[in-house]
């Protein structure tokens, strides 16, 4: 219980850390963010009354101090039937309702979209955490079964062709291989659409295969590689080759015994990607025009968007720190001697 | 049986050898297989024909398909804009005013106007009837609500301070009045805008979008949430705009254009990478393909199936290398001279000449009433040699000896052809004893370093026309009156009494002949004194389908959507391609 406190206490640590770090980066970098919310053509005198309006002609101490105090706080429900039209809640986002009041999240406003930032965040969350989580099976399920069948037929021609497979995977860059899959899949054969995120749930799963598969055969590869060698350095133990001696059918000595070692240093790495991937996997959504966190993201760091710029940040650092925080658990639960 | 995990001959080194070099060349051919599909693609899949012959009668209906690599930041013409965002206001919202298709003002919601009062007063009678996308009419009110709205200190409007002229405008925008005076309801369908000074260019300025009326649901204040409704040819239905995504358009059957626009919608795809745009539209399911490489676009100019199905939209955009005449080495006219004489603009454009036309003085091509007396810049090598001279800093290209002893830092950022152009610059520049130092910065350390008073001695600097009228281009980038400490327009920080006489004259002459001589002196003492070296102007390059028709370059709003028409063979083809609109 109390190493589990002790975790929650740094992983909130981590996420403050990484947050004041990136909103003083923010506030530093040089050029105007008033400009860019204004237009490079505005004039200065419009460029100016833009600041003010944007609050950017506050100190950046006090900009921070708001950003903390504003994050989590109670007010009056702002959505629902009742919901009270405030302005001072105008940025929020309920969380937890309770009966008239709700817990807020409150990123403040978009400079470019002139939107609640929790508001943008919270539609295209969902959004990067469904690719991150297609992609990521993609890669799991791929990577596990041809990882397990190389290292069980090693020298085969399985095993040889994985020898030059796994380093094109690796190696053919993402943006190119989305506008393969695009020409291929969309362009060529009809089969699939060329990007997007559609509008129905139907043609959301129908446009998740391109960016999902994408993302799929880059990991696959790693993943294949890494459960490989892990096979490879355990098969040959002691305590599998007991396993044996005792009369376990090949199958179960794998299953139960071989894989389930080899899964520690996989679970470690799903964990670190999943949360990287849930932050936006900034090509692939680029390249598909799959409106997530990264694209979110990614316009927001060119155009001095800071507002979303945090609030991405804040929920990525968090997606990272809390998939950490279940693998270290998984792991623990998969290798008793990290209890 | 052979144990797991064991290789057959862990010592047979040849046999290694042997399977590396075969996986080498399996990884070379599964490479090559890959690329090839992607890099060797062939020649353009045909144009999709139209249904008639080119002189059909424009007939309704359809849906015009269009794409764009960006996304609009606001579709309200009070807000923060940009060049799309243009497209669409231009589209939405119906001014008093408007510029026809080779930017000449012509009436549009007014259907006259008088100027009284020695050009300070603008009234305007509107056309009675016009509705709006909500159904009711407009009014003289509308249009005095809509420009408060758009006006409002509260209203984060990137064009206001263009209105600085009108009375009252100073206590308007500092909150010390409730209402803008200068802005008068003389009647149901007669409204006077009563400005301080006479300004010839306030029509134009007018006919921009920003104070374009806007339904009475926009209320008399900004506001983000607002669903933009206009009395413009198309109008947004409920859900039509998904931002990052799509924008959908359809027909305002009210518009009061009778029989105009034919198109039954116009719909935009937006964030779409150009190789997808490209893909979709030689499907078929993109109309006009506007974003495109210069491969791609070398290849549509040499494909005869595809001759005659492009579109060269207005130079609008002047591109120049600004000198900062603040700054040495560029505080010396005559070093200016030099660069302005030094770079041979032909290598400029040929670094993608469907866009560019080469550029000798401080007014685009498509800009009205230019003066093409003016001689402007012009490369000569010996005379650039002299002004070094001149200046001080004789060089001597034989012995590559003299010219400035110091290299001059040239800050640019990571945009495909400014890559390309600075390079150029850097070439020409030391053939006259001129080094550059190329510093790639971010975007907006870059707008900081070149619009900051001593931030940069020498940048690229571009201006789009905010208007066709020479003021938009020559008050902004040359009047000492643009010279701020940040976010200073005149990026050159140039000065001079007798550029800013002509231009304050010129914005009060109401004689346009000797409003546009005006003009052409203040561009040819700027030329001379060379704050820039002009050297491109650029414009879009459209490539259509055969059957988008009556598709034409609009000097001001770059194409003219409200014209055209579309007459497919066998009506909308099913989109496989893409994700469906609403």
């Amino acid at each position: 219980m109390r190493r589990a406190a002790r975790r929650l206490l740094w992983s909130a640590f981590v996420v403050w850390a990484v947050v004041s770090i990136v909103f003083v980066v923010d506030a530093w970098l040089p050029g105007d963010p008033a400009r860019f919310a204004a237009g490079p053509q505005a004039r200065p005198a419009d460029v100016a009354r833009i600041r003010e309006e944007l609050g950017l002609n506050r100190p950046p101490l006090v900009r921070y101090a708001r950003l903390w105090r504003r994050l989590l706080h109670v007010g009056p429900r702002t959505a629902g039937e009742g919901a009270a039209a405030d302005r001072a809640h105008a940025t929020c986002v309920d969380v937890l309702p309770l009966g008239a009041i709700a817990v807020h999240v409150d990123l403040g406003r978009s400079f470019q979209y002139r939107q609640p930032v929790a508001r943008l965040v919270a539609a295209r969350a969902p959004r990067s955490l469904a690719l991150a989580a297609a992609g990521l099976a993609l890669q799991l399920g791929a990577g596990l079964a041809v990882g397990v069948l190389c290292a069980t037929r090693r020298g085969s021609w399985i095993d040889r062709a994985f020898g030059f497979v796994t380093p094109l995977g690796l190696s053919v860059p993402m943006f190119f291989s989305g506008l393969l899959f695009q020409y291929l899949f969309a362009y060529e054969w009809r089969l699939l659409p060329f990007d997007g995120f559609g509008v129905t749930l139907a043609d959301h799963l129908r446009g998740l295969v391109l960016p999902a598969l994408t993302l799929g055969i880059y990991g696959a590869a790693y993943y294949a590689r890494l459960v490989r060698d892990e096979l490879r350095a355990i098969l040959p133990e002691d305590w599998v080759r007991t396993a044996r001696a005792k009369g376990a059918s090949g199958r179960r000595v794998l299953a139960r015994h071989a894989l389930r070692n080899a899964l520690v240093p996989v679970a470690t790495a799903v964990g670190l990607d999943l949360g990287v991937l849930f932050g936006g996997s900034i090509v692939t959504e680029t390249v598909f025009r799959w409106p997530g966190l990264g694209d979110l993201s990614v316009k927001a760091a060119v155009n001095r968007d800071g507002p979303v710029i945090v609030g991405c940040v804040v929920v990525t650092s968090i997606a990272v720190v809390a998939s950490n925080l279940a693998v270290d658990l998984l792991c623990a639960r998969l290798d008793p001697r990290l209890r | 049986m052979r144990e797991p995990g064991r290789p057959k001959d862990p010592c047979d080194a040849n046999a290694r050898a042997t399977s590396g070099v075969t996986a080498v060349v399996l990884a070379v051919a599964a490479a090559a297989a890959i690329a090839l599909p992607l890099g060797c693609r062939g020649p353009l899949a045909p144009p999709v024909p139209a249904a008639h012959d080119p002189e059909v009668a424009p007939r309704r209906g359809g849906t015009l398909r269009l794409a764009s690599m960006g996304d609009p930041r606001s579709l309200d013409p009070a807000g923060p804009s940009d060049a799309l965002a243009l497209q669409a206001q231009q589209l939405l919202f119906a001014g008093l005013v408007d510029f026809d298709a080779s930017a000449r003002i012509v009436p549009d919601l007014a259907e006259r106007w008088t100027v009284e009062d020695g050009g300070r007063t603008y009234r305007f009678f509107l056309r009675p009837g016009v509705l709006m996308h909500d159904g009711t009419e407009l009014t003289a009110d509308d249009v005095k609500r809509s420009a408060e709205r758009s006006l409002h200190p509260a209203t984060p409007n990137p064009n206001a301070s263009a209105f600085r002229g009108l009375a009252g405008f100073g206590a308007f925008v500092s909150g010390r009045a409730d209402h803008l005076v200068g802005v008068a309801v003389d009647g149901k369908y007669e409204v006077s805008f009563h400005l301080d000074d006479p300004d010839a260019s306030f029509l134009s300025i007018l006919a921009m979008h920003t104070l374009r009326p806007v339904c009475r649901s926009a209320g008399t204040r900004y506001d983000d949430a607002w669903a933009p409704c206009g009395a413009g040819p198309f109008r947004l239905p409920p859900g039509g705009w998904r931002r990052g995504i799509s924008l959908r358009l359809v027909r305002h059957e009210g518009y009061f254009r009778p029989g105009l626009p034919y198109l039954d919608a116009v719909e935009w795809t937006f964030d779409a990478p150009v190789t997808a745009q490209l893909f979709r539209f030689e499907d078929g399911a993109l109309d006009v393909l506007r974003d495109m490489s210069q491969p791609t676009q070398a290849r549509f100019l040499a494909d005869p199936r595809w001759r005659g199905l492009g579109v060269a939209e207005a130079d609008r955009t002047v591109f120049g290398e600004s000198m900062n005449t603040r700054m040495p080495p560029f505080d010396n006219v005559e070093i200016r001279r030099a660069v302005a004489a030094a770079i041979d603009r032909e290598h400029y454009r040929m670094l993608k000449p469907a866009y560019m036309s080469t550029l000798t003085q401080p007014l685009p091509p498509a800009m009205p009433g230019r003066d093409p007396s003016v001689r402007g810049q012009s490369y000569d090598y010996a005379a650039a040699l002299d002004h070094m001279r001149k200046a001080g800093y004789p060089y001597d290209p034989v012995t590559g000896t003299g010219g400035w002893p110091r290299p001059v830092v040239y800050p640019l950022y990571d945009q495909g052809l400014l890559a390309y152009t600075a390079q150029v610059l850097a070439q020409e520049l030391a053939r006259i004893g001129i080094r550059l130092e190329l510093r790639m910065v971010s975007w907006s350390a870059f707008l900081a370093l070149q619009q900051r008073e001593g931030g940069a001695a020498m940048s690229q600097a571009n201006w789009e026309m905010d208007y066709p009228d020479p003021s938009s281009v020559l008050d902004p980038l040359f009047g000492s009156a643009s010279i701020g400490p940040e976010s200073s327009y005149n990026t050159a920080f140039y000065a001079n009494p007798a550029v800013d006489d002509r231009l304050i004259r010129a914005r009060r002459e109401a004689d346009p002949a000797r409003r546009m001589a005006l003009y052409g002196e203040a561009s040819r003492i700027i030329c001379d004194e060379a704050p820039w070296a002009f050297v491109y102007a650029y414009h879009a390059y459209d490539v259509h389908q055969p059957y988008v028709r009556d598709l034409a370059p609009h000097a001001a709003w770059g194409l003219d959507v409200v014209h055209a028409f579309v007459d497919r063979a066998g009506g909308d083809l099913p989109r496989h391609l893409g994700s469906p609109l609403p």
